[in-house]
């Protein structure tokens, strides 16, 4: 074991892991993160917290790790290189493993031009795969990026993000086997829709014998509306959304009269409530395929589970999908 | 001022001239008062074409213009119609500003010259040596001045009126010229070195026609042609019989067939041939003549030698004529050689002779040490035309034969350069007489992309109305023929050029012009002259405002701005409106420049410009800064450019970058409007200009 | 060639709102080049800021000059009489420029007409397109001449991100994902072994950002 993650037991044993994320508020109020880890508790077997998703201030990420962990979860920190030097990542590495976070995922990070602070400098000191390198020799070599030596080394289960859809295509396969080289143990990749594109690229990393030495967990994520689809399909890069399942939304709630032709109030609620249900039920229902789908190819070794601003998804997405109970390997 | 200077005003240029000035005896700046003209500054065309030509209106009719000939026009279509032109400008002139420049400022000279003849090369002469400072007296043996201008070309060419005008302009100039003088028989060269004169010029031309050394030319019927000319253009009757033969190739033959023609009346009309050695291509008389000889009715008879006259009771009833089979030899000599047994007749009972003339040199005595040629002509220094008798010069058909008028008179003019050298006690052997440098021909890539533009034929009396009569047959250009006319040119060597020191090699004149023409080399832009055809581009678009035009300049630009809004009128509630506008196509084909401009109301005036590439953001800033509350451009915006859409695009380019600059200071942009004029919306500039001025209106006046 | 643009005609104006005599400086290197502060540059912005004095009611004096290079002593010094006469001297030179003539002549205060925005390449006549940050280690031998430090937008050395799609960057679909011209020349080099090895953290010293203001002395080479 190279660290004390729940999610490398899980994983070393051969189940088919779950992991989740927990959206951190955009507030200094930590009532968010209990509520939030009371919901998701038991659904997965470890916890993202994002940290500073699309460029957009929210809580650190280490600090809704500990929160976590005092509620029993076990947390996956992420870092950017967005905002932080060498040294600051390694100052940060060194204090999350010290607060007993057990999991890292090493990210380049969004631009911020992206987000709510577009004139912030952007850091990017190291790049994504530098720093997955840096966090290896920091655990197995005990040295500093620098060289230095330390006495107590962070014990962190290393993970990096990985997405099958980005161009060039033909190279993120060999991209995926730098961060192996690089010392990845866990990927979880972009969200997936589109799953014979996915099944494609698992090919190719399969055979450049990838699986093998690092756990591929699909990224999955539940469509909360058609709206939400169509956005997902045009607007966001490196996701690719087939448009059978815009079509899929948008039929969810035929049948359910339109907002504009009701004039009361009450009934206004009423209908919004049984579009938002419908929406719901078909949305879940995609994402339970696709993990079903997805389960079946070889070299994936889990999903990992994106339901925004939406925990409570979560627990009805693995319910549906056969995977409760969460396996606990000792 | 230098010799030159003085002489004929026109500098010659370091660098190449374009091969019409070149061609130009005189060396006119063609290129200048044609540019002028494509402006609308007809007096300043009429200054330029005038400077070294003291017979303009003389020329502006009958010139045999060798400078269109040159033309690099003609590589593309056809030669600009560059004595029309001149015509037009000598036409529109208004003489009370004075014939010519006035007079330089020079030290009066005390030596007296003689003049012998007032023909084109006596006259150019004694002008020059007026100027120069020097009394010179012209000699003239007929009754009036002119020479073979007033006896020898007709008036259907040359109005006699015509040549008044320039007479008079050379005796405002302070030349004294004394009529009905014969030297050799009133005076001679002794009398008047007793009077005196201390430098002769023989400038006798050559008035006797040549004769014919075959049978039949004693019979009744046979004329001279120079004689013939002569009477007819002092209207004296002429006895002609119906069938005219005219014999000889040449323009004098032209001249006679043609008032051949004109004589009778309804009922006697003249059935005129012309018989020559030459064939019909070799013919050398000017081939517009030719032309409208035949549409006359002048029947040609090309490559026949005149053989025996043939005559009845001492009257000429025909010509026998022999098949000429060459003309000249393999050497250029003249040596016809005809066919045997050829022989046909052709009937007639006038034959007039006009296969040549020659100068009467009797006057010439042994004691004036003039020696002649083989030939019997007067012998002269082919540079300063010195004759072998000091101070004695001797030029034009004189010594050359058959001419042109602007060729003789340039040879007056080298005459004068020598006398004055002479009397100056200059060396003559040291006076050199440079030819200006020509300009190359246009490449082929370049002539690809120029586009064809129609030359227009000079409208012409129509021939019903020529019968029996002496009217001039060319009529002149329009105003708007002018105009059209004066944008074919081509503005050789007239185009950009590089300042290296400013020039940053930012490759942008290379990427702007529409011609391909820059290069980099060195590490400066380099504006091949021989193929720039100032279109301006690179000029306004240069950054470093490296790169000068010739003519076209932004000076003039900028002045004309200036004087614009100088002359705004106060106090016109009106908003005072400034049109630039292309000469090329923004005033509607037979509307011009000024007659659309003296239909504007006064508050909007025009900043005419060709092409408005020429126009940029700092012109279009400074008529607002000067007070213009409303600014429109108009050209043609599409195909119709003859510098292509590269000029159209910068042009609507520039004037959105000044829209934003009017915003941002404040002013407002809808105070600036492009126009294309070739689309029907927007019509003629007075509609354009009654638009902007509703529009400016509304904005309010500019608070500047 | 450093590549600048002329800063907002209001922001210019509030520049040199204190002063009544102003020389108007540009230069005719650089950014004549770029059409930003050349003696046509010069001309233009003159006339505007003539305009818009009157039109507050001012009437503030504005002389034109230009310098070959205004980062040069020598080229500055043909102009000292005009700046003497001058209350302020606004610059039309990049940043360098402005900054040598405050150095100068520092008792004259030369302000910036221009902001100067990046090392960039002419593609094509009025475009430029950023191309080099001066980071002072040139990788472009591993990236077939294609500098991932300026073209991407995170400045990775092992690229490309998860947001490269039909080769743009996920910033700005205008930009070209660098990642992606690296990866297609390589693939047409038949080098793209080099984009399979890992590329260790860059040396950043070299760089403004990581060593500071930079400097480089050639003694061989002072007078």
């Amino acid at each position: 074991m190279k660290s004390d993650s729940n999610l490398e037991r899980v994983l070393n044993a051969g189940h088919f892991a779950v992991t989740a994320e927990l959206g951190p508020p955009k507030s200094a109020d930590p009532e968010v993160i209990r509520k939030k880890a009371g919901i998701l508790k038991g659904c997965a077997d470890a916890f993202n917290v994002t940290d500073g998703q699309t460029a957009v201030v929210r809580m650190a990420s280490w600090a809704a790790c500990l929160m976590q962990k005092e509620a029993g979860l076990d947390p996956i920190v992420q870092m950017t290189c967005r905002d932080r030097n060498r040294i600051a990542l390694q100052m940060d590495v060194l204090g999350a493993a010290a607060l007993g976070i057990n999991n890292i995922l090493c990210l380049s990070g969004d631009h911020v031009s992206f987000g709510n602070h577009p004139m912030a400098k952007g850091v990017y000191d190291l790049d994504s795969i530098q720093f997955v390198k840096m966090v290896k020799d920091m655990r197995d070599e005990k040295k500093f990026q620098c060289g230095e030596e330390m006495k107590v080394e962070p014990r962190l289960f290393i993970g990096a993000a990985a997405n099958p859809f980005a161009d060039p295509f033909d190279h993120r396969p060999y991209r995926l086997a730098k961060k192996v080289a690089a010392g990845a143990d866990f990927i979880q990749t972009q969200i997936v829709f589109n799953v014979p594109k996915f099944r494609e690229y698992m090919k190719r990393v399969c055979d450049l014998g990838l699986h093998e030495k690092v756990y591929i967990l699909a990224g999955v994520s539940p469509i909360k509306s058609s709206g939400a689809a169509r956005y997902m399909a045009t607007n966001v890069p490196g996701m690719d959304v087939p448009q059978e399942f815009v079509d899929r939304m948008t039929a969810a709630i035929k049948g359910i009269p339109s907002l504009k032709t009701i004039e009361d109030p009450e009934e206004k609620k009423e209908v919004r409530r049984r579009r938002r249900e419908a929406w719901e039920a078909e949305g879940i229902k995609i994402c339970v395929e696709i993990i079903q789908q997805v389960r079946e190819i070889p070299g994936v070794a889990g999903v990992h589970i994106m339901a925004i601003e939406w925990e409570e998804a979560v627990h009805e997405i693995v319910s549906q999908a056969g995977l409760l109970p969460r396996p606990v390997v000792e | 001022m230098n010799r030159e200077e003085i002489v004929s005003g026109v500098p010659l240029a370091e660098e190449a001239s374009p091969p019409c000035q070149v061609a130009c005896p005189l060396h006119t700046d063609i290129r200048g008062y044609v540019a002028a003209i494509a402006q609308g500054d007809f007096e300043e065309a009429y200054a330029i074409a005038r400077e070294p030509n003291p017979l303009i209106y003389v020329c502006a009719h009958v010139c045999a213009h060798p400078c269109e000939d040159e033309c690099r026009r003609n590589q593309v279509d056809d030669p600009i119609a560059i004595a029309a032109l001149k015509r037009f400008v000598a036409e529109r002139h208004d003489l009370s500003l004075g014939h010519g420049p006035p007079k330089p400022e020079v030290e009066p000279k005390k030596q007296k010259v003689a003049v012998i003849g007032a023909g084109p090369a006596g006259l150019t002469a004694a002008y020059d040596l007026a100027r120069m400072g020097y009394p010179v007296t012209v000699f003239e043996a007929l009754p009036e001045p002119g020479g073979m201008l007033r006896v020898g070309l007709p008036k259907y060419r040359l109005p006699r009126e015509i040549i008044d005008v320039d007479i008079k302009g050379i005796l405002e100039a302070g030349v004294e010229i004394k009529t009905n003088v014969r030297i050799g028989q009133d005076l001679t060269i002794s009398d008047l070195k007793e009077q005196g004169y201390e430098a002769i010029f023989i400038a006798i031309g050559a008035q006797q026609s040549r004769a014919l050394r075959i049978e039949g030319m004693d019979l009744d019927g046979v004329l001279l042609g120079v004689d013939f000319l002569r009477d007819a253009n002092q209207g004296r009757p002429v006895k002609l019989g119906r069938r005219v033969l005219v014999i000889g190739g040449g323009n004098v033959a032209v001249d006679v067939a043609r008032s051949a023609v004109r004589q009778g009346g309804p009922g006697d009309e003249k059935e005129v041939h012309m018989i020559c050695l030459e064939s019909r291509e070799e013919m050398p008389a000017h081939e517009w003549e030719i032309i409208e000889a035949q549409r006359e009715g002048i029947i040609l008879h090309p490559s026949f030698g005149p053989k025996r006259i043939l005559g009845r009771d001492g009257k000429v009833i025909g010509l026998e004529t022999i098949v000429c089979t060459s003309v000249f030899d393999s050497e250029g000599r003249f040596s016809p050689t005809f066919a045997p047994n050829t022989e046909s007749v052709i009937e007639g009972d006038t034959i007039i002779l006009a296969i040549g003339q020659a100068s009467d040199i009797s006057f010439i005595r042994p004691e004036d040490g003039i020696e002649l040629t083989r030939r019997r002509t007067i012998q002269v220094d082919p540079e300063t035309l010195a004759t072998t008798a000091p101070g004695i010069f001797a030029g034009g058909e004189v010594t050359t034969g058959p001419a042109s008028v602007v060729g003789s008179m340039a040879l007056g003019r080298r005459a004068a350069i020598s006398i004055d050298a002479y009397l100056q006690g200059e060396n003559l052997a040291k006076l050199s007489f440079k030819e200006p440098e020509k300009l190359d021909e246009l490449p082929p890539k370049t002539i690809e992309k120029i586009k064809p533009l129609t030359r227009e034929p000079m409208p012409l009396l129509p021939l019903e109305e020529r019968a029996f009569n002496y009217n001039e047959v060319e009529l002149g250009y329009t105003l708007a023929m002018a105009m059209r006319a004066a944008h074919r040119c081509l503005t050789c060597g007239g185009g950009a050029y590089v300042d290296i020191g400013k020039c940053a090699a930012c490759l942008t004149c290379v990427r702007v012009c529409p011609y391909d023409v820059p290069v980099i080399k060195d590490g400066a832009a380099v504006i091949d002259p021989t193929q720039c055809q100032a279109c301006g581009l690179c000029a306004s678009e240069c950054p470093a405002k490296a790169i000068t035009m010739k003519l076209y300049t932004e000076d003039q630009l900028f002045e004309q701005i200036e004087a614009v809004c100088a002359a705004a009128p106060s106090g016109n509630p009106e908003p005072f409106i400034i049109g630039f506008c292309c000469l090329y196509c923004a005033y509607a084909a037979d509307e011009w420049a000024e007659s659309v401009r003296a239909q504007l109301p006064p508050n909007v005036r025009t900043v005419d410009v060709v092409c408005t590439s020429r126009i940029d953001v700092q012109h279009l800033l400074r008529a607002f800064e000067l007070g213009a509350d409303g600014v429109f451009v108009a050209g043609c915006l599409g195909e119709e450019c003859r510098h292509t859409e590269r000029a159209v695009n910068r042009t609507a380019e520039r004037v959105k970058y000044v829209q934003g600059l009017l915003d941002q200071i404040g002013l407002g942009s809808e105070r600036l409007m492009l126009y294309d004029t070739a689309s029907a919306e927007w019509g003629t500039v007075p509609q354009i200009a009654q638009k902007m001025t509703e529009q400016v209106r509304a904005l309010g006046p500019n608070p500047l | 060639m450093i590549v600048a643009e002329q800063k907002p005609l209001d922001e210019i104006k509030s520049m040199i709102a204190d002063y009544q005599k102003i020389l108007i400086l540009g230069c005719g290197t650089c950014v004549t080049v770029c059409f930003a502060g050349g003696e046509k540059e010069v001309s233009i912005l003159a006339s505007a800021l003539r305009m818009a004095s009157r039109l507050d009611g001012q009437d503030k004096e504005f002389i034109e000059a230009t310098v070959l290079r205004q980062c040069e002593y020598e080229y500055n010094e043909e102009v000292a009489d005009l700046i003497k006469e001058a209350d302020v001297v606004l610059s039309l030179a990049c940043g360098i420029g402005v900054q040598t003539m405050n150095e100068q002549f520092p008792e004259k205060l030369t302000l910036p007409g221009l902001n100067t925005k990046f090392l960039g390449q002419p593609i094509e006549q009025g475009v430029w397109d950023e191309r080099c940050l001066a980071c002072g280690n040139c990788v472009l031998a591993k990236t077939a001449g294609i500098c991932p430090i300026t073209r991407c937008s995170k400045s990775l050395l092992n690229g490309p991100c998860g947001g490269s799609q039909n080769g743009k960057c996920e910033v700005n679909p205008e930009i070209d994902c660098a990642w992606q011209l690296i990866y297609d020349r390589l693939k047409a080099l038949g080098k793209l072994e080099l984009m399979m090895e890992i590329e260790p953290p860059k040396d950043w010293s070299t760089s403004h950002t990581g060593g500071g203001p930079r400097k480089i002395v050639r003694e061989d080479l002072r007078l």
